[in-house]
């Protein structure tokens, strides 16, 4: 009974999330063709499409990866499934206002809404406000779920174990799954950020409804916006990571991972890190306190030891000369993996104030956040679909290789067009390019391209994976 | 610049699928008599100690190359004040009201001569980023309303520079551009 109410919920947030994918594609694909000037869209229809394509990217990664850690960590703790149902609700009722407020409201502002273009009315006067009524309804969807799953947690852990600080010790008596560490790091940095986002939206809507007698602080609400928007695309990979650290042995057939003195630590300190990274979105910005600049870069840098130190290495250690059952759900873990690094790459490179300098809001950006989420987190979450959909949803595994193959080839050739266009200084968030820049038409040609070749994948995998789901939706409990 | 940043890309792009590849590899020809990694532990705690020592490295080279810290030990000879606004720029030499913002027609530099560029905005948040006449980004800052930064640059060939806003300012934000002559 209890399980297969978590089963049910879990498949529709599968389903939805697959279905928003493909939608948030195609506006990518759309945006690709108008820069390669092969499709015309307005200025105002491209940049719509932007603000929807980012929002619900981020919407939807993020849900993937609390759906999926929910759905495990019933194997330790009790979840509540009322609040699971309503985060769903309230996600579902946030993004169609979203949609609302950007397809009808003509909203544009970009995923960020760096304050204060949102009040530079371009489109219907509406739109504003329900766009920032969207985000409050996400938002408190959000930090509830969160809430109530660190509560979860806090009822069976300590303080001390749920952050795995006995494993400091010589002889711990008890251990804490690496799992339940890393679901509460993430959680505790989501909701730090999602803080964050309250106090943006009050100070955003003080000065909205105050018509013009308090005016915010632009460089203030610059780290206010990217201390959630940093912070919230960083802890989902985190979440994706949870997962792997508990499916991957097991979908592989070895031993499970544990947690030691060093996991442990490394995990502590990306907590640290990660909330202070972002600083490197305002290195352009020469007013904020060199300290804090110079803070961004070390921390930058930092965040990228415990990882590649302890988990990438932990990947590796588990496969290298190692027997396993391969199959598509660790696969995707697999290349998941290396994506993700390849993407930290790009982004250390970026983190770097003097590179920053020349390649700061230049294609180089999408480039390595596209690959660490189109080539890293989005393969971890698939990577649960599967294995989720397989074990409940039966069914036998057809044209795994396509989708893998699919996936790999129109996602490198989608990223390199990216990545050349950052070199060629080619800026980001144009509608569409000046003459002078040469490549930039046929990279965006090349680019929608191979972005079609991978939505084909994910076609394929969508298929498969909502016939199972749709089977467990409508077995009867 | 650009460009050699693309090649240490790629080759550590290259270099990281590499080990991938021959990971996945030496687990599939595993008949299960292969015993994993020998002195995990260890292998791992250098691994670390190399990876520390190459970003401590980068980071102290880099650091002292930040845009805050250029030519910060000399006198500027010209300053040019920029103000954005959707969606165009004002430069001139003399500060600009905001209350009504005038600027020059053409904006004309020396090569070697320190320039400061004083860069705000009178609404939203735009970019000011030079474009070199081969049109690579050589320099850039943001402008941001209530407040001024201050860029000091140093131009080694005359030709036309193209400034292009590269922070997303609204509809016509790809539009945004003005041209600095330097002589
Ligand atoms: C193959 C699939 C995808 C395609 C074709 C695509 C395409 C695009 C394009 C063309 C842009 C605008 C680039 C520009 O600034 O000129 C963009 C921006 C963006 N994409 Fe994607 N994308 C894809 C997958 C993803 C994924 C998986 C995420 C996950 C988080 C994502 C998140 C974003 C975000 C946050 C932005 C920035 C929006 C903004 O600037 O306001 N995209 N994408
Ligand atoms: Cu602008």
């Amino acid at each position: 009974m209890e399980t297969t109410r978590f089963n049910k919920i879990t498949s529709l947030w599968i389903i939805t999330v697959l279905v928003l994918f493909v939608v948030a594609i195609t506006l990518g694909i759309i945006m690709r063709l108008n820069q390669s000037e092969l499709i015309t869209v307005s200025p105002i229809t491209f940049y719509t499409d932007m603000t929807v394509h980012g929002l619900t990217m981020i919407g939807i990664w993020f849900v993937a990866g609390m759906a999926a850690v929910n759905f495990i960590m019933e194997r330790y703790v009790k979840t509540s499934h009322g609040v699971n149902v309503f985060a769903y609700v309230m996600t579902v009722v946030g993004v169609l206002l979203l949609w609302a407020s950007t397809f009808f409201g003509r909203f544009h502002a970009g995923w960020t809404f760096l304050y204060p273009l949102p009040f530079k009315v371009m489109w219907k006067s509406w739109a504003t406000p329900t766009f920032y009524f969207s985000l409050a309804v996400l938002g408190v969807g959000w930090l509830v779920w969160c809430l109530s799953l660190v509560s979860s947690l806090l009822k069976k852990y300590s303080l001390k174990e749920v952050f795995a600080w006995q494993h400091f010790s010589k002889n711990p008596k008890t251990e804490t799954p690496p799992f339940v560490l890393i679901a509460m790091i993430s959680l505790v940095g989501i909701i730090t950020c999602l803080l964050a986002a309250v106090i943006l939206l009050v100070l955003t809507f003080a000065e909205y409804y105050s018509k013009g007698s308090f005016v915010n602080d632009a460089l203030l609400m610059k780290n206010l916006t990217y201390f959630f928007g940093h912070t919230i695309a960083n802890e989902m990979l985190y979440l994706g990571l949870a997962i792997l650290y508990e499916l991957f042995s097991e979908i592989s057939g070895r031993p499970k991972w544990k947690t030691t003195w060093y996991v442990a630590l490394a995990w502590n300190f990306t907590l640290i890190f990660i909330l202070t990274a972002f600083f490197h979105h305002l290195y352009m910005d020469f007013v904020q306190p060199e300290g804090f600049q110079i803070i961004g870069q070390i921390a930058s840098y930092s965040a990228s030891l415990p990882a590649a130190g302890v988990t990438v290495f932990s990947v590796i250690v588990a496969v290298y000369r190692t027997k396993i059952n391969w199959s598509l759900a660790n696969l995707l873990f697999f290349l998941g993996v290396t994506g993700w690094v390849i993407g930290g790459i790009g982004a250390v490179i970026d983190a770097t104030i003097s590179n920053n300098f020349i390649l700061h809001n230049t294609l180089w950006v999408p480039a390595h956040f596209h690959t660490y989420n189109a080539l890293g987190n989005v393969l971890f979450s698939l990577a649960f679909f599967q294995w989720f959909s397989a074990k409940y949803g039966g069914g036998s595994q057809r044209w795994s290789k396509v989708v893998l193959w699919l996936l790999l080839i129109g996602g490198i050739g989608f990223l390199t067009a990216f990545y050349i266009g950052g070199a060629d200084s080619i800026p980001r968030r144009y509608s569409s390019y000046p003459e002078v820049f040469a490549t930039a038409k046929t990279l965006a040609a090349f680019g929608a391209l191979f972005a079609t070749v991978y939505l084909s994948g994910v076609l394929v995998f969508f298929v498969n994976i909502s016939k199972r789901c749709l089977k467990i939706l409508l077995q009867r409990s | 610049m650009q460009y050699s940043i693309l090649m240490l890309f790629f080759v550590l792009a290259a270099l990281l699928v590499g080990i991938f590849l021959y990971v996945f590899l030496s687990s599939r020809q595993s008949n299960g008599q292969l015993t994993g990694m020998a002195n995990a532990l260890q292998k791992r705690f250098w691994f670390v100690l190399i990876l520390f020592s190459i970003l401590a490295i980068f980071a102290s080279v880099t650091i002292p190359k930040s845009p805050y810290f250029l030519f910060s030990g000399e006198q500027p000879s010209k300053v040019v004040y920029v103000a954005a606004r959707q969606f165009y720029y004002v430069m001139s030499y003399q500060a600009i009201d905001p209350a009504s913002p005038t600027g020059e027609s053409s904006i004309e530099l020396n090569t070697n001569e320190l320039v400061e560029f004083r860069v705000t905005s009178l609404d939203v948040n735009h970019g000011f980023a030079i474009y070199s006449p081969h049109n690579e980004l050589i320099a850039q800052t943001q402008a941001m309303p209530g407040y001024v930064n201050r860029l000091r640059w140093k131009f080694s060939e005359p030709g036309l520079y193209t400034v292009y806003c590269l922070e997303y300012c609204g509809m016509a934000h790809q539009a945004m551009k003005t041209t600095i002559t330097v002589k």
